[in-house]
């Protein structure tokens, strides 16, 4: 809208969740691990442990390379990244909480600070000093956590912030606590879960055996507790929003479910090491690892996927346009853009106007403009398989279109734009997946109604008994149903026609008045 | 199409504290990591040319020896520092950044990577023991030449950002960010002049480490300063070439802000010319003296100087290329006072935790040794 949209053609979206997974999972390793490195040091202290101390020695080395390298550099690269993706809501977040950056630059600069002294101070400096800086790391580690938690936890639930703007009304949000203890408990698994990748790499059998333990003592408390911090932050998403997770948002559903499976596992792998703690080889560290990050690659996911449409909540829509109109937003709210024209408002469209020639180019512009920033032609959420899986004509294109609001729980902004770019998109994407005519004729004499109604209608409609659908469907008989379903598009200016063969409908039409019945 | 000149709105929240003071702290934060990027940077570079031009004496090999393992942590410093800069720059000129990083958005999103990849290498020179084998000195070389690449990208996009009038040319040819500001013909002048400058103060670092070891080894400390001192008068020297080429390169009427069109511009100019020239001579004088330790020193609290202005000017350019796009007066201001003072406070409290950490790290007897 303001600005440009950078074309990524296998996906913006991706891009910033590979960015942003990767960071979150050192980032939470660096908290975490700072209470590991100074509790470990103390306790090779009191029990007098030499080889406990040596290897604690060398897993600050592999602690810094991994914390104050990687992520330190993942970090300022998520926001290059959002930055150059979601340019909009980055100047937001910045204006409304540049202090708070500012703030957890002062935490950031101390902490790597203290990482480096700690471990260069390993050989210089005597046992309380070094244990000090070590305590210093694991403060500042945490408090910037403490501050970037409630710009995160802002954008999902942005609270009174949207009345008031007022800065601690944004930050002390309604998910802000459960998001900051949940984070915290997931930073101490992570301890652990990287203590056992350099702890399985030792030889000595007696140290490997106690430095498992002592990490897993790290995991299996932190993964009881998790479920609890879980469900506490589930209650504070509004309910609407969490359905997403819940079956409406076919993603978001999936990310649900794989985070259940991910730290289940994570759970029982290493409850499994402490079975015979001296001989846990160190694929088996690696698997926990590589399950630590589908959990927590999940629950960015989950995260991410939720609050769609918005990027933050309420307020702006992930492809940069305003959720209401007001003084100063340069006629880049949805109101303003359906009445003036997406391409006249756009600042960065080169076709300003449709013409017959310019069709398909001014198509791509407005995908490029209003769909990208979710998805792509032919790589992340690609607009081209659902097209070629689904055969829709361009008028079901083009009514789905003016209905994407109502699809998935509302996971997609409504379509910003007048009637004649919604055509001209709909032309556009019809391009990608022409449908030949006999394609569309596809005869079955089994149908099931449930089947037609998955493939058809569950995008908008829900399986319930409140649901429009049923309500209104139930009332009338087969014959009745059937004529109707001929003419969905007449029903409702924001519904497709349908587009399934006879057999099809008829099967439809025979299932849709039965059910709650 | 492609010619119009596009500027996205200003952001419709407002400025959270006044202009002056985010532009104070952003001139303030940028000469810091500026600094510490060049002693990086320059450093490095001189590490690497001593790797592979200098002569096979003791000397010159630890000369390597004891640079390399500094690098890590000062780009670990740079980064650091870099942040605040970088947020400043985007509370004020939002606009314009965000807009030049997408047309250049993969160099843009490169930096990182070879960030990671340089810092890595940096590392493992670090480590390495002896630090004799070919592939060390190759190492080196390839990661001092990730950041030079990084250097180059940050200058096409911070030239990139002053010249709205080439972005939609640019963007509408390719929207998937393969782009880069080569047309810009203050582009390279203005990436040689930072390359000089970081020479010139990178050669700071080996002075200081001189310093440091005049107690011990007065015989080495005298060759680290001497040899740094030379560093730093030729790449002066050359900087002025290099200062006069970028000078002329630029748009007429924002040259002639420099020539008295602007006060402070000017004033800054001369005041770096003449300091330039002043380092130069009190370097080279001092470096000929038994004990080069005071003109080293005056020579460096000169070009400390100097670099203040230089980052005033910096500005004054970029408010002066800008000009027809922006009005500070523009931006509505309604300043989060809490959260102002909230900073302001942990900025002095962090400031002395971070002393006392260096304090007790540089200055506590090593208890270990026996350890
Ligand atoms: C805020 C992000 C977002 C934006 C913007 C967005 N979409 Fe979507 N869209 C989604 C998500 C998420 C899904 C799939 C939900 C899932 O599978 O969980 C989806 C699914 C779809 C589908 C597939 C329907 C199906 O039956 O599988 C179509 C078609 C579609 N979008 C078209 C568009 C068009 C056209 C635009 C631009 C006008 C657009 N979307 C903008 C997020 C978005
Ligand atoms: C692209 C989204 C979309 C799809 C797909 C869709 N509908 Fe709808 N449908 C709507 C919307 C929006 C409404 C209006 C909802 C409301 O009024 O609450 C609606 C309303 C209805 C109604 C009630 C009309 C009335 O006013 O009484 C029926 C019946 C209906 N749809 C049947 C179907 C059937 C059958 C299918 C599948 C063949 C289907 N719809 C597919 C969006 C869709």
């Amino acid at each position: 809208m303001n600005y440009p949209v950078w074309d990524v053609a296998f996906g913006a979206g991706l891009l910033i969740a590979i960015v942003a997974i990767t960071h979150v999972f050192v980032s939470h390793f660096a908290i975490g691990g700072g209470l590991f490195l100074v509790l470990t040091e103390k306790k090779a202290y009191r029990e007098d442990d030499a080889s406990l101390l040596d290897w604690l020695k060398r897993h600050t080395k592999f602690f810094v390379l991994v914390t104050v390298v990687f992520g330190a550099i993942s970090g300022v690269g998520i926001w290059f990244t959002i930055g150059l993706i979601h340019p909009s809501g980055t100047s937001a977040l910045i204006h409304a909480y540049v202090w708070g950056w500012a703030i957890e630059w002062i935490f950031f600069f101390l902490e790597i600070t203290a990482a480096l002294l700690y471990l260069y101070g390993w050989n210089k400096l005597d046992r309380k000093t070094h244990l000090w800086l070590g305590w210093i790391y694991f403060i500042a580690a945490y408090l910037s956590m403490v501050v970037i938690n409630g710009i995160l936890a802002f954008m999902l639930t942005p609270g009174k912030w949207l009345e008031t703007q007022n800065f601690w009304q944004g930050f002390f949000n309604p998910t802000y606590f459960p998001s900051l203890l949940l984070r915290t408990t997931f930073a101490f698994a992570l301890a652990g879960v990287y203590a056992l990748i350099t702890g399985t790499l030792q030889k000595d059998l007696e140290l490997k055996g106690k430095i498992v333990k002592w990490s897993v003592k790290w995991i299996i408390p932190a993964f009881i507790i998790i479920p609890i911090f879980a469900w506490w932050y589930i209650g504070n998403i509004p309910d609407v929003v969490w359905e997403s997770a819940r079956g409406k948002m076919p993603t978001a559903t999936q990310y649900a479910n794989s985070i259940l499976i991910f730290s289940a596992l994570t759970f029982l792998f290493s409850l499994l090491t402490l079975i015979k703690p001296k001989k846990v080889p160190f694929a088996l560290s690696v698997l926990i690892f590589l399950l630590a990050f589908g959990t927590m690659g999940s629950f960015e996911f989950i995260r991410e996927a939720i609050r769609k449409p918005y990027i933050i909540y309420d307020y702006m829509y992930a492809n940069s346009i305003y959720k209401d109109q007001f003084p100063g937003d340069g006629g880049m709210s949805i109101q303003n853009i359906q009445q003036k024209g997406l391409l006249p408002v756009a600042k960065w469209a080169e076709s300003k106007e449709i013409t017959s020639e310019n069709q398909m180019a001014a198509g791509m512009e407005i995908f490029r403009i209003q769909c990208q920033s979710c998805h792509t032609i032919d790589g992340y959420r690609g607009i081209r398989k659902v097209l070629v899986e689904k055969k829709w004509s361009q008028t079901a294109i083009s009514r789905r279109i003016s209905s994407l609001e109502n699809m998935f729980n509302a996971v997609m902004p409504p379509f910003a734009g007048t009637d004649e770019e919604r055509e001209t998109l709909a032309a556009y994407l019809t391009t990608l997946a022409p449908v030949a005519p006999e394609d569309v004729e596809v005869t079955d004499i089994d149908i099931s109604g449930e089947v037609v109604f998955e493939a058809n209608c569950a995008d908008c409609h829900e399986y319930a008994a409140s649901d429009t659908m049923f309500v209104s469907m139930g009332k009338y008989d087969f014959s009745e149903v059937s004529y109707l379903i001929t003419r969905l598009d007449s029903l409702s200016e924001e519904m497709p026609p349908f587009e399934g063969s006879d057999a099809e409908r008829e099967a439809l039409a025979r299932w849709i008045p039965v059910q709650f019945k | 199409m492609g010619t119009e000149i596009i500027i996205p709105a200003i952001d419709p929240m407002p400025l959270p504290a006044p202009f002056w003071l985010f532009k104070v702290l952003l001139v303030l934060t940028f000469i810091l990591h500026i600094v510490v990027m060049n002693f990086m940077f320059g450093g490095g570079l001189i590490a690497v040319w001593t790797r592979f031009f200098g002569q096979k004496n003791d000397k010159d090999q630890r000369l390597f020896k004891d640079i390399v393992p500094k690098i890590p942590s000062l780009l670990a410093a740079t980064v650091t520092l870099g942040i605040a800069p970088l947020l400043f720059v985007q509370v004020l000129y939002g606009q314009f950044l965000y807009t030049s990083s997408i047309i250049m958005a993969w160099p843009w999103f490169l930096v990182l990577v070879l960030l990671v990849l340089a810092y890595y290498g940096f590392y493992i020179v670090s480590f390495n023991k002896d630090k004799k084998s070919r592939s060390i000195g190759w190492l080196m070389l390839i990661s001092v030449f990730f950041i030079f690449l990084v250097g180059f990208f940050y200058s096409n996009n911070f030239t990139l950002m002053n010249t709205p009038s080439s972005w939609a040319a640019k963007y509408f040819h390719d929207p998937s960010g393969w782009n880069l500001n080569l047309s810009e013909t203050t582009l390279i002048p203005r990436f040689l002049h930072f390359l000089v400058a970081s020479i010139a103060i990178g050669s700071f670092l080996l002075i200081i480490i001189g310093l440091f070891r005049w107690k011990r080894e007065q015989d080495y400390a005298r060759f680290l300063i001497v040899r740094g001192g030379k560093w730093f008068m030729y790449a002066t020297m050359v900087q002025f070439l290099v200062g006069i080429w970028f000078l002329i390169s630029l748009p007429r009427e924002l040259m002639l802000q420099f020539m008295g069109g602007n006060m402070l511009g000017t004033v800054s100019l001369l005041i770096s010319i003449l300091g330039g020239l002043a380092s130069i001579f009190v370097m080279s004088n001092g470096i000929r003296n038994e004990d080069p330790r005071k003109p080293a020193i005056w020579a460096m609290g000169i070009t400390g100087i100097v670099v203040v202005f230089m980052a005033i000017m910096r500005d004054i350019l970029r408010t002066a290329y800008l000009s027809p796009y922006f009005k500070s007066s523009d931006l509505v201001v309604k300043t989060q006072l809490d959260v102002l003072i909230l900073f302001l406070v942990l900025f002095v409290i962090g400031i002395a935790v971070w002393v006392l950490m260096i304090k007790k790290y540089f200055f506590t007897p090593s208890a270990r040794a026996a350890d």
